[in-house]
């Protein structure tokens, strides 16, 4: 790695101040695991790395009156052992355990993941699907935005020099909405996703789709929804015909690429399967819950 | 320069490095550690792994100003004087090294799985090792001695309560 300088930040004023000072100059350092590979092999070549790993405010999972957040400094492991989010949200967990391996899951953080804005991240689908927003300070204040605005394109997040991302939310009217995360990749362990997909729905009087959201990795510029497959759903009887049908139209609103991993057709196919998948994994767990709540 | 602090294998260890210096190279080049091996250096093959504070992470992703204050586990820590660690015996019994360079990485990730579950299934062992890439033993020993470890570990915190119990009961 090249010569940089390096500040640790003690609290959050503390990293808001010293990002404000360096601006442009600085990077911001979290769990490390894609900021420390980019710097070995020189994509960015800072002057300073301001370390925010060591803020405690940032690593907290707790609902509150608007929802439930999550530090932007919470690790994969951590999502995959917080009692909160598997109760409420296993979609999250099943999205945190599919990245990377043990090692990299301790250090890697849902903030980080995010903000590298790669287009197979595998923690933004499931929260686009859970109509997540983010928070992010500077010197100025903070402002909350959803997340779909934080994705600009591959690799460029809408975030200036001196912002910092602090938490994600998932607003309190999806608290335990049914979601689900399906993810298909070259290998099972360690591999980055072909395509991965978000779903997520209330079940309706009559058993209908009620605000249903589909969310595509991988097959875009950045994580995108679903728009027609959406709308198809909204309303119609839940079946299984109807979610194959879901998976048909989602599968034309993608944009893949063809790359060495796969083809675009491949990855189309793909997208076909895995909408279909995970609308069926959540209905299961709408069906769970049900069976929990009359028990 | 950076000047940090932290406790490895049990004792205060202290150095004045780069801050681009990373934590793999801190242990190897400053603590003469030389247990955790470079490998691919980008966080993908595991022959870095050690254990900081109870969890297995790659050393060669983190900096070396992260592990400040912190209590570092490395290969060269997990035997006593006395004896091997059972996870090592295990592992000797099965044969399940071959070239032995993955396995301080393989060794220390079996123990952050095994410090949190000690009847681990198949699939979780696993899970556990997939992000240390082995290319001699095809894993199937591995996962052998570490599920001979667990047995291994289980009888040990049995006769610890055995003894614990006959000591309380003791007039």
């Amino acid at each position: 790695m090249k010569a940089f300088g390096y500040v640790s930040a003690k609290d959050l004023e503390h990293a808001i101040t010293l990002l404000g000072e360096h601006g442009a100059r600085a990077k911001i350092l979290a769990g490390g695991t894609d900021l420390l590979v980019e710097l070995k092999h020189a994509v960015h070549n800072p002057e300073v790395i301001v370390d925010v790993s060591r803020l405690h405010e940032l690593k907290t999972i707790a609902v509150a009156d608007d929802g439930l957040h999550i530090g932007a400094l919470v690790t994969h492991s951590d999502i995959m052992n917080s009692p909160v989010i598997r109760d409420m949200f296993p979609a999250l967990v099943a999205a945190a355990h599919s990245i990377g391996a043990m090692q990299t899951r301790n250090l890697g953080t849902l903030g980080g993941n995010l903000v590298t804005c790669v287009p197979s991240m595998d923690s933004g689908p499931a929260l686009i699907a859970l109509d997540a927003s983010v928070t992010v300070a500077n010197a100025e204040g903070r402002r909350r935005m959803p997340l779909a605005e934080l994705f600009v394109g591959p690799r460029k997040t809408s975030l200036k020099p001196g912002d910092l991302l602090v938490d994600i939310v998932i607003p309190k009217e999806n608290l335990g909405k049914p979601a689900a995360f399906e993810k298909f990749g070259l290998r099972k362990g360690q591999a980055l996703a072909l395509v991965n997909v978000g779903a997520s729905f209330w079940v309706g009087d009559n058993s209908v789709f009620v605000a249903p959201r589909i969310a595509l990795g991988a097959v875009a510029p950045t994580v995108i929804r679903a728009p027609k497959a959406e709308a198809f759903l909204d309303g119609c009887k839940i079946s299984a015909e109807v979610m194959a049908e879901a998976g048909r139209i989602a599968a034309m609103e993608a944009k893949p690429i063809s790359d060495f991993r796969a083809s675009a057709d491949y990855r189309r196919d793909l997208v076909a399967v895995l909408v279909k998948r995970a609308l069926a994994n959540a209905q299961a767990r709408a069906t769970a819950k049900e069976k929990e709540l009359v028990a | 320069m950076t000047d940090v602090t932290m406790i490895v294998n049990g004792q205060v260890r202290g150095a004045s490095v780069p801050p681009e210096t990373t934590l793999l190279q801190l242990l190897r080049d400053n603590f003469n550690l030389t247990g955790a091996k470079l490998g691919c250096d980008v966080g993908d093959c595991g022959a870095c792994t050690v254990i900081v504070d109870g969890q297995a992470v790659n050393s060669c992703l983190m900096l070396a100003g992260q592990a400040e204050g912190r209590q570092i586990l490395t290969i060269e820590g997990l035997a006593s004087r006395e004896r091997l660690h059972p996870i090592q015996t295990a592992f000797e019994n099965s044969g399940a090294l071959q070239c032995g360079f993955c396995g301080p990485g393989v060794l220390l990730s079996a123990k952050a799985l095994l410090d949190e579950n000690l009847n681990p299934s198949t699939q979780e062992i696993r899970d556990a090792l997939s992000g240390n890439l082995c290319r001699c033993t095809g894993y199937t020993k591995m996962i052998e001695a570490v599920q001979d470890a667990a047995r291994l570990l289980r009888e040990e915190s049995r006769t610890q309560l055995t003894h614990a119990r006959t000591e309380a009961t003791a007039p």
